[in-house]
């Protein structure tokens, strides 16, 4: 989660890890994840927030949560 | 302030650039020096020569390799011709001629800012190994070899891949026995013996510029990452980081060492793991990214050398992007007329 926190991410997806150098694009929802696991939020809370915003199937949204976050863990950025 | 004349050598600011230009930028830039550059260069053809807007007079000096006596007594004679209060050598060959004539440059009025000898052992590739070890810092496992038969033992030990490195110059990544023999001739034909075998770390490569004192602290730090590089393995897009493990190994090298001068360190980091490469006992030819980002490492030494006081922190941004590029002068040939002829612009 600290390396989380020390992600720069701009409103266009844009995210620079000062920790290695390495730098990310993602989409709206991938930034909404990203500072939703900023604030702390669960997985579950955070496909919740989804699928209201996006008025998607809660399970859909989960599924896109937990795979997102998998990426996050292969980039070790979790 | 009193102007001051400091020489810069490494002013070959070609495809494979030398630290010099970097060097001089930072200290022309720096507001509170007021500084008179004297380009040493080796050859009548390196640009910096021309940079008139850096460098205000250009001299050429024999090669570190023809003898010490030539070598130093070209440099008193430049003293001589331009008052010189310091000299900064930014390439490796010549920082041992630098080392052993450091007393007597001091006694005619030339100051430096560059490790004793035994400090620059201690970084030599051959050493680094066991010098990483008693010093608490993580480094590749590798072999100095002068044989074939050397060679295709420690690939055999080490595994591969393997990195094929000579002693001053040249690394290449060698997949198979066949390629780290085809290097291991390279190296050798090129630059002679030690050649030496250094296991592979995967992870990604760091590096930091700094100063140490001398007293076990530091003048300023600066973290990059390369981005992206020549085929001649040379820097030419970079961004900053902050990595406070990078930091940490570059303050308990300059602590265990009391390195004196300019430094690079080449690291591998693999996720909380921190692999000492290497050591450059001198400004890389990135330097100027470091002036860039507020971290005026070549205008702090100095500072330090003259006894000035400065702000030694290491507060930067990071993710500042460093761009390199290449640039055209036209100029007359008069002067490098006089360089060929006299071997100075004067």
């Amino acid at each position: 989660m600290e390396r989380l926190s020390q992600l720069a991410i701009n409103d266009e997806g844009f995210i620079f890890d000062p920790y290695t150098g390495n730098s990310y694009a993602t989409n709206r929802t991938g930034i909404l994840i990203l500072n939703e696991l900023k604030n702390g939020k669960s997985e579950e809370e955070i496909a919740k927030i989804l699928s209201e915003k996006f008025n998607v199937e809660h399970s859909a949204a989960l599924k896109d949560v937990t795979d997102f976050i998998e990426q996050l863990r292969s980039l070790s950025l979790l | 302030m009193k102007k001051m004349c400091i020489g810069v050598t490494g002013i070959n600011a070609v495809d494979n650039p030398g630290p010099g230009i970097g060097v001089i930028r930072g200290l022309k830039e720096c507001e509170d020096l007021n500084v008179e550059i004297v380009g040493l260069a080796y050859d009548a053809m390196e640009p910096g020569i021309y940079m008139d807007w850096l460098v205000d007079k250009s001299f050429i000096l024999p090669y570190p390799s023809t003898s010490e006596e030539e070598y130093i007594s070209r440099l008193l004679y430049i003293k001589d011709r331009t008052g010189i209060d310091m000299i900064i050598p930014t390439l490796d060959a010549e920082i041992p001629l630098f080392i052993k004539s450091k007393e007597k440059l001091e006694s005619y009025g030339i100051k430096t800012f560059i490790p004793s000898q035994e400090q620059f052992n201690l970084r030599s590739k051959a050493k680094l190994e066991e010098t990483s070890s008693k010093i608490g810092i993580k480094t590749p496992k590798s072999k100095t070899v002068t044989s074939y038969d050397e060679l295709t033992k420690a690939v055999e030990e080490l595994g591969l891949p393997v990195m094929v490195k000579g002693a001053f110059y040249k690394a290449y990544r060698a997949y198979t026995h066949q390629e780290a023999v085809g290097f291991f001739r390279k190296i050798v034909a090129e630059w002679g013996y030690p050649v030496i075998v250094q296991q592979v770390v995967s992870g990604e490569e760091m590096n930091v510029v700094g100063v140490g004192d001398g007293e076990g602290g530091d003048l300023g730090l600066v973290a990059i990452k390369k981005l992206w590089i020549t085929s001649l393995g040379k820097i030419w897009t970079g961004v900053t980081v902050k990595n406070g493990k990078l930091f940490e190994l570059a303050k308990t090298f300059i602590e265990k060492t009391l390195w004196r001068g300019a430094f690079e360190l080449e690291c591998i980091v693999d996720h909380d793991d921190i692999y000492l490469i290497e050591v450059n006992p001198r400004f890389p030819a990135w330097i100027y990214f470091a002036t860039g980002v507020g971290i005026n490492l070549p205008s702090r030494m100095v500072k330090r050398a003259f006894g000035i006081d400065f702000d030694n922190s290491t507060e930067y941004e990071a993710g500042k992007l460093y761009v390199r590029y290449t640039y055209d002068i036209v100029t007359d040939l008069s002067l490098f007329q006089k360089i060929t002829m006299k071997g100075e612009s004067l």
